[in-house]
């Protein structure tokens, strides 16, 4: 088996897109993660459901840890809204790390491999420069329990 | 001069340029300066590893080994977002009484705790507060930047120039707590006064948004209260023996790294944690620096430029004082003070010798008052100025380079002029 017998097409979002639209994105599809094109729509970042939402917790929170603790319940609840025009670009992590992509070509270990190693629940999968969609997390669980 | 000294001097200058362009990163810079003075025999390993003149400083390495353990256990407690939030409160959110008060705290943490930690302590909880008061956040954050740079100047071990300059002067904590700590107290009230004008158009006061900081809980900002208690008593303890160095006899670098080891003894910290949280290489970029600097020394390059440097002056020590403090002031706005320093401190010791008459520390203290406040001339004078700029950009709040001088050098300006009647009144009557 492959990376092409697992593939689903997925939706992805662009770098100008606002990170609110792909929190809503990722919310009613439950999806575990998005995949972000650049303009010429290649996959610039796959990032997994906890990345996304890192996108949304203020910068300030991420940087201070003990900042989360000292904001109030009512205004703690609603952190999301502050997010305002914030577009996934400008809230995309410094260091770009290894993506998770491969071609449709790979084998079941080579993906579940490069899951754990990237710690991403979906893989992009790129024929050339076209992408396929994506095999997600729970797709290969299915396949090999 | 001979060929090795012509060579060792061009080594040096073209690394200069290096480290302050940024061309290359500095720790490379440093390092590939030192392998070219080893290479072409301008020092060597018995006095780059163990000249107290001309090789690294491991009194300026273990100190600030020992005091990057001891600040990176403090910074986790919470003690600092516990401050700042309960100096919001206090000022019930009129936007000058935070300032003043937020601009004490980074003072005061700067002249204990390096100045870019104490930066990256205040900004965040900065950040959260001026959104709550819909404040502008880069007049607060540029003050701060700055107010870390003035309180720095305080204490030997407030920023890395006053650790250098005290390992090679000979001078103790309290020399700096005798004939600093007065001034700099005298200059942050100037300067917090200034910070009153400069930002006037920032201060708007909304009844609404003053009533939401209140809010805010500064209190759940520490998780752990016996580690708190328990890094605070090692920090006092610190304090206390740098203090009573005439008394128990222990440099600040023994102290520091006793502070550091008794820290992880009484904590839950391990090790591991604790070796994780030192800059090494920072620590590395001072071995280099210093066996660069030494390399001058061991050629005669020093000697001659301090030889000239004294003629210069007429061996008068008022004129070299003034020279040394505006010049160390012009410099350390473009340059990286550290290096600076590291270069000009075996200059200074030479000059200390030839200059006549009146107490010759004034020097030291010109030298150590012209590096720490100059960098506050531009907005990369200083590494607490650059790392604002950036936590500034992160949060999508752009500073530029102009943005930030402009006040700076008004700021520099008014500070190294107040350093003028303290240094004749004081040294040169």
């Amino acid at each position: 088996m492959r990376a092409r017998d697992l593939v689903v097409p997925f939706p992805t979002v662009e770098l100008d897109s606002p990170v609110a639209d792909a929190a809503r994105l990722m919310a009613e599809r439950e999806l575990p993660g998005l995949i972000v094109l650049d303009e010429r729509g290649a996959p610039v970042s796959i990032l997994p459901g906890t990345q996304v939402l890192r996108l949304a917790v203020p910068r300030y929170c991420q940087d201070d840890p003990a900042l989360a603790r000292v904001i109030d319940e009512a205004h703690a609840d609603t952190f999301v809204r502050a997010l305002g025009e914030r577009t996934v670009r400008q809230a995309m992590p410094e260091r770009p790390r290894e993506l998770p992509v491969t071609d449709p070509d790979a084998t079941l270990l080579e993906v579940a491999a490069l899951m754990a190693r990237t710690r991403s629940p979906l893989v992009a999968v790129l024929d050339g420069d076209r992408l396929l969609g994506a095999v997600t997390l729970s797709a290969l669980l299915k396949r090999l329990t | 001069m001979t060929v090795t000294a012509w060579v060792a001097t061009i080594v040096f200058v073209a690394t200069y340029v290096l480290i302050a362009t940024e061309k290359v990163h500095r720790v490379k810079a440093a390092l590939g300066g030192a392998a070219i003075m080893l290479l072409i025999h301008a020092t060597a390993a018995g006095s780059a590893f163990f000249s107290q003149e001309s090789g690294v400083d491991w009194n300026v390495v273990f100190l600030l080994l020992g005091m990057m353990i001891i600040v990176g256990v403090l910074r986790q407690t919470g003690v600092f977002e516990y401050l700042a939030i309960w100096a919001a409160k206090r000022a019930r959110g009129r936007p000058f009484r935070l300032m003043v008060l937020l601009l004490v705290i980074t003072a005061l943490a700067s002249a204990l705790l390096d100045n870019v930690t104490t930066v990256l302590l205040i900004a965040p909880v900065t950040f959260l507060v001026c959104e709550r008061l819909a404040l502008p956040v880069a007049p607060f954050l540029i003050a701060e930047a700055m107010a870390s740079n003035i309180g720095g100047t305080a204490t030997l071990v407030g920023d890395p120039p006053n650790i250098i300059i005290a390992s090679r002067a000979g001078l103790t904590f309290n020399d700096f707590l005798v004939h600093l700590t007065p001034l700099v107290i005298v200059l942050t009230a100037v300067f917090v006064g200034l910070c009153r004008l400069l930002f006037r158009k920032a201060f708007r006061y909304d009844p609404e948004r003053a009533a939401e900081i209140m809010q805010l809980d500064e209190r759940a900002a520490i998780q752990d209260k016996v580690m708190l208690v328990q890094s605070l008593s090692v920090l006092g303890v610190v304090i206390a023996a740098f203090v009573l160095h005439p008394v128990l006899h222990y440099e600040p670098s023994v102290v520091a790294l006793l502070g550091a080891g008794l820290l992880v003894l009484v904590t839950k910290i391990t090790t591991d944690d604790a070796l994780r949280e030192v800059e090494w290489p920072t620590l590395v970029f001072f071995a280099g620096l210093f066996v660069m600097v030494g390399a001058l020394v061991e050629t005669g390059v020093i000697a001659q430029v301090s030889r000239a440097a004294a003629e210069a002056t007429a061996g008068r020590p008022g004129v070299t004082a003034m020279v040394l403090l505006w010049a160390s002031a012009g410099l350390s706005a473009i340059v990286d003070n550290i290096p600076y320093v590291a270069t000009m401190s075996p200059i200074v010791a030479d000059l200390a010798h030839h200059v006549p008459g009146g107490d010759h520390n004034v020097l030291w203290w010109a030298l150590a008052l012209g590096a720490d406040l100059g960098g506050n001339a531009t907005a990369v004078g200083a590494s607490a100025n650059v790392v604002i700029l950036g936590i500034a950009e992160r949060n999508g709040v752009r500073i530029s380079f102009w943005q930030f001088t402009k006040y700076g050098l008004v700021v520099t300006a008014v500070t190294v002029a107040l350093c003028v009647p303290y240094l004749w009144l004081r040294y040169l009557l």
